[in-house]
């Protein structure tokens, strides 16, 4: 199980910063830069 | 380039750099208290000793054991079970650094929950650290989360399932040490850890067990001792002598339908006579206000006097508040009552002890002076 939900933070991290890079609006780029740090936290297992 | 991949650059950029920083902090809670090693301390084990599956894991914990001359009789204090409860680790160490042993043997694990001090609970706004004077510098103690930390337990299930009685609580209480007893040799790491406790006061045969605790001043458990039934006489008896001491202080008859906890199922699977206590803490409270060290360690909160006014608190709350002394002071107290009235029913099997900090002591000295210099 622990696994699984790794993959799909890994999964989701990606398609957040793919989506930093393919959005045109600042708003949501600083937005897409904000969710990232929890998610990047949580995937090297340090919060 | 475009316009909109420079910004994507500059946003993941601060984005890396603030996970960095927040990151670092998040690791330094994991080095844990220095703790001195008091002279009566004999001997210092690991929880793995006694579960080995336990080695090398974030559950493993020290031990402190303070051994006089041998009577059969033995007592073990919990602190730290919920690493945001202060008082309850830092009676541990007052224990641990001041406490001579003449008769009998304590055991004391400062961090029964090691994992919880190594992480905040999220949206709290607790203090990662709180700090506390001495005649020989300033100490610094952790404060943690109510459970164990979920980088070393994780994902937690929709609803958590008490396994040896099947009772259902929310999926987040499966980290709580103190829903997780008797614990399994093949659970989580908190089920793991509540096994080796288990597993240490039934190989060392433990008399009494004393889980120290912190409660919300809204939570009707409050300065209160919690029993067993086979640990009720034990329990008045302490009481008796707090009261005769003008520590005002209830007690409480373990419920049998609550379960997990130390005070039910250490005495239900064990031969330990199980009493777990608490203190005012206003640090945990939903009511309180701005929450950092000076609540931590002052207990001072005007939300909580002005909730007292409206008669919504199970303990007196005004502008004095309950500092940290008081509440280190009550529990230090009422394990020193427990052993005079163990003594009491049984003088042919005393447990004796010297110098423990009285709570008037606390109360004047302060904290600081009973913890020793950190080498």
């Amino acid at each position: 199980m622990f696994y699984i939900y790794l993959g799909i933070l890994a999964i989701v991290l990606a398609l957040t910063v793919w989506e930093l890079f393919d959005t045109k609006k600042l708003s949501m780029q600083i937005t897409a830069a904000m969710v990232i740090m929890p998610l990047l936290l949580r995937l090297l297992m340090i919060k | 380039m475009q316009k909109h991949t420079i910004t994507a650059i500059i946003c993941l950029a601060g984005a890396i750099v603030a996970s960095a920083i927040a990151g670092s902090s998040f690791l330094a809670m994991r080095k844990p208290d220095k703790i001195v090693r008091g002279p009566g301390v004999t001997e210092i084990k690991m929880l793995s000793e006694w579960f080995p599956d336990l080695k090398g894991s974030p559950g493993d914990t020290e031990v402190y054991i303070m051994e006089g001359a041998d009577n059969g009789v033995s007592m073990l204090v919990l602190g730290g079970t919920h690493p945001n409860e202060p008082a309850s680790h830092l009676a541990a160490i007052l224990l641990i650094e001041n406490f001579l042993p003449r008769t009998g043997t304590l055991y004391v694990i400062p961090r029964a929950n090691a994992s919880g001090f190594t992480a905040n609970d999220p949206q709290e706004g607790a203090p990662q650290h709180f700090t506390i004077e001495t005649p020989n510098g300033l100490r610094v103690f952790s404060y943690g989360s109510r459970a164990t930390n979920p980088i070393h337990q994780w994902p937690d299930p929709n609803i958590y399932i008490h396994a040896s009685s099947g009772q259902t609580l929310s999926g987040s209480e499966t980290r709580n040490l103190n829903r997780g007893y008797p614990g399994r040799a093949d659970g989580t790491l908190t089920e793991k850890v509540c096994y080796g406790i288990v597993q240490l006061i039934k190989e060392q045969k433990v008399t009494i067990t004393v889980d120290l605790h912190e409660a919300s001043p809204e939570y009707p458990v409050i300065n209160a001792i919690v029993a067993h039934p086979k640990a009720m006489q034990l329990a008045s008896d302490t009481v008796l002598g707090l009261e005769m001491q003008d520590i005002k202080i209830s007690l409480e008859p373990s419920p049998v339908n609550l379960r997990g906890l130390t005070h039910r199922e250490l005495g239900d699977f064990t031969d330990t006579l199980p009493l777990l206590m608490e203190t005012a803490n206003a640090s945990q409270g939903r009511l309180r206000g701005r929450t950092d060290e000076a609540l931590v360690l002052t207990g001072k909160d005007k939300w909580y006097v002005r909730a007292a006014k409206l008669g919504r608190l199970y303990v007196p709350y005004d502008e004095n508040g309950h500092p940290i002394e008081e509440r280190v002071g009550r529990h230090v107290t009422a394990i020193a009552e427990i052993i005079n009235s163990w003594n009491w029913e049984h003088p042919e099997t005393p447990l004796e002890f010297d110098n423990i900090p009285s709570y008037e002591d606390l109360l004047s000295k302060g904290l600081g002076e009973y913890l020793l210099p950190v080498q």
